[in-house]
């Protein structure tokens, strides 16, 4: 953590949550410069270890966004999501990792609004979590 | 209720009696099971197709040198088998062989499945060395007194599935004090009842549940979290985790013995995971210092997001691995968390898919909405 | 083990003796220091205690604060340091200046790695030590208090004892000072507490003269005890491969040792010379239908699973044995405590006799079957007509 900022990885669905990011980029809506985006053509792409890595790496958290369920622009893709990242956080619970480091959020791509107060909410929690302690580990 | 008949012989000679008579009436064309290897006790699985070899053939001997299942799928990885053969499996072995089989990677058509109430195995470094023949004799003193052997794995210690799932034919062993006298034959499916004609015994009215199975299961059921517990991994988190997979060697032969492990090329092994050299200079950098080989904690937390939910814990990645790491009791406890959110047991039922492989529409709702 | 005409004699006639007044480790921490400090080196790969554990693991280190959990020698050799060394150096060119110091078996398993084109030794600067042994992997996780204590006393006195693995206690190469595979050698054998600094290459030399520690101490005294532990050492070596010689030299000799194996592969996999994303014997092209199997069970009554355990063992002998450095990581990660170390090392032995090949000792020399010479090994071709021709040379 720079200066307090966090370093935010996200994982955004090209046609849901990265459009929304757009929109709230072009209507100039104020997000904090923690997210670092990443756009893949469906939440359904993510794989677990894109978040384990990303862990394991330092970032202080780490946002899987989609399409609300339903909305998939490939039908099923969010549905994988959504049992992939539950099935992570019950690992984290488990294994008492910080598990709040790892999200999920369905944004639209009409959304900007949600994106901006889910993304500026996610970093204060983050803020408040502090630095994710993997940065300092030589033996992971 | 399934039939049982109770033959009056110990029962580890009745069993090799009954299989073998099998295969000389030749109402099933194999035996696959435990195998003597040599004088000194080593034993491996084998496919016995004649009445001769089979002379040699130890079902109950207390050891798994790999897991029934996985050997089973490699077996029938490219058909099922067209002549019957039975095989005898613990009961994790028997539901490795269904995760295994419902992921495409085995066919139990034609295979006989003879499963037990599990005592346990002892632990794969004794196989062979000199007190052998003490600890078996022990162990089997345990098993009539429906008491947790303490020379078992961690994982059988704190097992509490030891009663087979949809096996064909169960041999009644915890709890039995005349084991060396008589014993029970379950035959559970249609399929088995068939070959309950071959069984040189009495028809008898039983059931395998009993009170000393009860109370065993409790016993190992308040081991598992005494087991658990240890891990300390609801405490100390990160740390735990580190320092439990501190000795790893990045040997996985954690992953290779698994039964669900079954890729040919394991992710973690392929080039996917090798080290970026051009990376070297700003990892080294921010940390001052990089343990090689690196990639020790995503491996095995990896690991864990694609087979925990369905570990049958049968404990061969901890008896294989050289560093002494708990790994199936870290992957139990994982593996058992998993299973509770998802409603899942693992082996249950060979048609429902595992849970990577489907989803409900109205399920976690709360998820993603916040 | 002196008719070996490839081991090139003791060049270096001169070292560098430092007295340890804190002692060996802090003695050979504090070079590394001082390489890190004058920017010689960027990044050191030595052992460490990871702390608040008794496990020992590879670091690649580059702030002064790690050095306190750094062991140059510990009580166990848990990873086979070529193949970390191969781990973060194959994929790309190093933009860093690396010393690694390692184990003389591990150092020869690293310049086989780089015949393998499996290290790229551009950056590195190989640093090898005597070596007193290590104890087994085993025995260490099993009661790590008491083995770390064992290997104190005897390490220090180097004794060739039995709590020594079996690959260490039948070892006779353990200062590697001839041929090209180091640059450095650290010689421990001198006067007590005498930590000897020995250059084998010119980037040796170099380091040494940058460090400000020009080789101009004697080294009589370390060679002459190097050479009476030495003699202890072939002495065994040869006791040894006679014994197992023996052991295998009858029907099943060799496969009634692997009755126990559970073809875990960990052998494979602790090896450093078995570099291979996908093992031959773990592909599937030895998979067949179940009828294959049926019918291969009822040839001989019986078909052992897992299957082809035995091919397993004698065909990663064909592709390996040769370059094989008897450094017995294999044994050390094989849960059935199967002798596999000591199997492959005699017929190691053997085998790289016959090429007249050490495996790892020189860099330039190829690996024996990347090579041929027009006329070698008539006794193969045409044995009768040989006999007078190797008479005719001989003369």
């Amino acid at each position: 953590m720079n200066n307090n900022m966090p370093n935010i990885i996200g994982f955004l669905c090209n046609w849901c949550s990265y459009t929304g990011a757009d929109l709230a980029g072009t209507s100039r809506m104020k997000i904090p410069p923690s997210l670092k985006t990443i756009r893949v053509m469906c939440s359904g792409r993510i794989d677990p270890l894109f978040v384990l890595k990303s862990f394991l790496k330092g970032a202080d958290g780490v946002m899987m966004m989609g399409c609300h369920p339903g909305d998939c622009h490939y039908q099923k893709g969010n549905y994988n999501a959504r049992r992939r990242y539950v099935m992570m956080n019950k690992i984290f619970e488990t294994l008492g990792l910080e598990k709040d480091r790892i999200g999920l959020w369905w944004v639209s791509a009409s959304e900007a609004n949600r994106f901006a107060k889910v993304t500026n909410e996610y970093t204060e929690k983050v803020k408040k979590l502090g630095s994710n302690p993997t940065k300092k580990e030589i033996f992971l | 209720m399934a039939k049982a008949i109770r033959i009056k012989n110990n029962v580890e000679e009745g069993l090799f009696e009954f299989l073998k008579s099998l295969l000389e009436k030749e109402k099933i064309k194999g035996v696959f099971t435990l195998k003597k290897m040599d004088e000194e006790g080593a034993a491996s699985y084998s496919l016995i197709t004649s009445v001769d070899e089979f002379k040699n053939a130890v079902p109950l001997f207390p050891y798994m040198p790999v897991n029934a299942g996985k050997e089973l799928s490699n077996f029938t990885l490219l058909g099922k088998t067209e002549e019957p053969i039975a095989a005898v499996l613990r009961p994790c072995e028997l539901r490795a062989f269904v995760e295994l089989a419902k992921r495409a990677q085995g066919d139990f058509e034609n295979i006989l499945t003879v499963s037990l109430s599990c005592g346990g195995v002892l632990d794969l470094n004794t196989m062979g060395e000199k007190n052998q023949e003490d600890l078996i004799s022990k162990y089997w003193d345990s098993v009539k007194k429906a008491e947790v052997s303490p020379n078992t794995r961690e994982t059988c210690q704190f097992c509490e599935n030891f009663l087979p799932l949809n096996a064909d034919i169960t041999v009644a062993t915890v709890g039995n004090k005349d084991l060396d006298k008589e014993f029970t034959l379950f035959f559970n499916t249609p399929n088995a009842e068939e070959f309950a004609k071959e069984a040189s015994g009495s028809s008898v009215s039983a059931e395998i549940e009993s009170n000393e199975i009860n109370e065993f299961k409790k016993k190992r059921e308040e081991l598992k979290e005494k087991y658990f517990k240890e891990t300390e991994t609801d405490e100390n988190g990160l740390k735990s985790l580190i320092n439990i997979f501190a000795p790893c060697l990045g040997c996985h032969g954690c992953s290779h013995v698994c039964p669900i492990c079954y890729c040919t090329l394991c992710e973690f092994d392929s080039k996917t995971h090798e080290y970026p050299t051009p990376s070297l200079s700003s990892d080294l950098q921010k940390k001052g210092g990089l343990k090689v080989p690196s990639g020790n904690l995503l491996f095995h937390l990896g690991r864990m997001t694609h087979m925990a939910v369905s570990c049958v814990s049968c404990g061969m990645c901890s008896d294989v691995c050289p560093v002494n790491i708990p790994v199936a009791t870290v992957f139990s406890k994982v593996g058992a968390s998993l299973q509770k959110e998802f409603d899942y047991f693992p082996g249950k039922d060979v048609e429902e898919p595992a849970p990577q492989g489907t989803y409900k529409e109205d399920e976690f709702t709360k998820i993603g909405e916040q | 083990m002196n008719n070996n005409q490839k081991e090139t004699k003791i060049n270096p006639e001169k070292g560098k003796a430092l007295s340890s007044s804190k002692g060996i480790r802090e003695e050979i921490l504090n070079i590394f220091k001082k390489a890190l400090a004058d920017d010689i080196f960027d990044a050191v790969m030595i052992p460490a205690k990871v702390p608040n554990t008794d496990a020992y693991s590879w670091i690649l280190l580059q702030d002064e604060s790690l050095f306190e959990m750094a062991d140059p020698l510990p009580p166990v050799m848990a990873v086979q340091g070529g193949r970390a060394l191969s781990s973060f150096s194959k994929n790309g060119e190093l933009d860093l200046k690396i010393a690694a110091l390692m184990r003389p078996c591990e150092i020869r398993a690293a310049v086989e790695l780089f015949k393998l084109h499996q290290i790229n030794l551009n950056h590195i600067t190989l640093i090898s030590i005597d070596c007193p042994g290590a104890t087994p992997l085993t025995d260490y996780m099993n009661d790590p208090k008491k083995l770390a204590e064992t290997y104190k006393k005897i390490s220090e006195k180097w004794e060739v004892s039995e709590s020594l693995r079996p690959a260490c206690q039948n070892c006779h190469r353990f200062s590697l000072i001839d041929g090209t595979a180091a640059d450095l050698h650290i010689g421990l054998l001198g006067k007590n507490d005498k930590v000897t600094l020995i250059p084998i290459s010119s980037k040796g030399n170099e380091i040494l003269e940058k460090l400000g520690y020009e080789p101009t101490d004697s080294l009589e005294e370390w060679k002459s005890n190097r050479e009476k532990l030495l003699k202890e050492k072939i002495k065994n070596r040869e006791k040894f491969i006679k014994e197992w010689q023996e052991k295998i030299n009858k029907t099943d000799g060799f496969f009634n040792e692997l009755n126990k194996c559970i073809n875990c592969h960990n052998c494979m996999n602790a090896c450093p010379i078995c570099y291979c994303q996908q093992c031959y014997f773990d592909s599937q092209n030895i998979t067949f239908k179940p009828e294959t199997y049926l019918q291969k069970s009822k040839e001989k009554g019986a078909l052992r699973f897992p299957l082809n355990t035995m091919l397993f063992h004698i065909g990663r002998m064909s592709h390996m044995v040769l370059s094989c450095v008897s450094c017995g990581a294999c044994e050390d990660a094989c849960p059935v405590s199967i002798p596999v170390g000591r199997l492959f090392s005699m017929v190691g032995d053997q085998t790289q006799k016959e090429f007249d090949y050490i495996p790892g000792m020189n860099r330039e020399e190829p690996l024996p079957l990347q090579d041929f010479k027009e006329e070698e090994f008539c006794e193969v071709e045409t044995p009768n007509e040989c006999e007078e021709k190797v008479t005719e040379e001989a003369k």
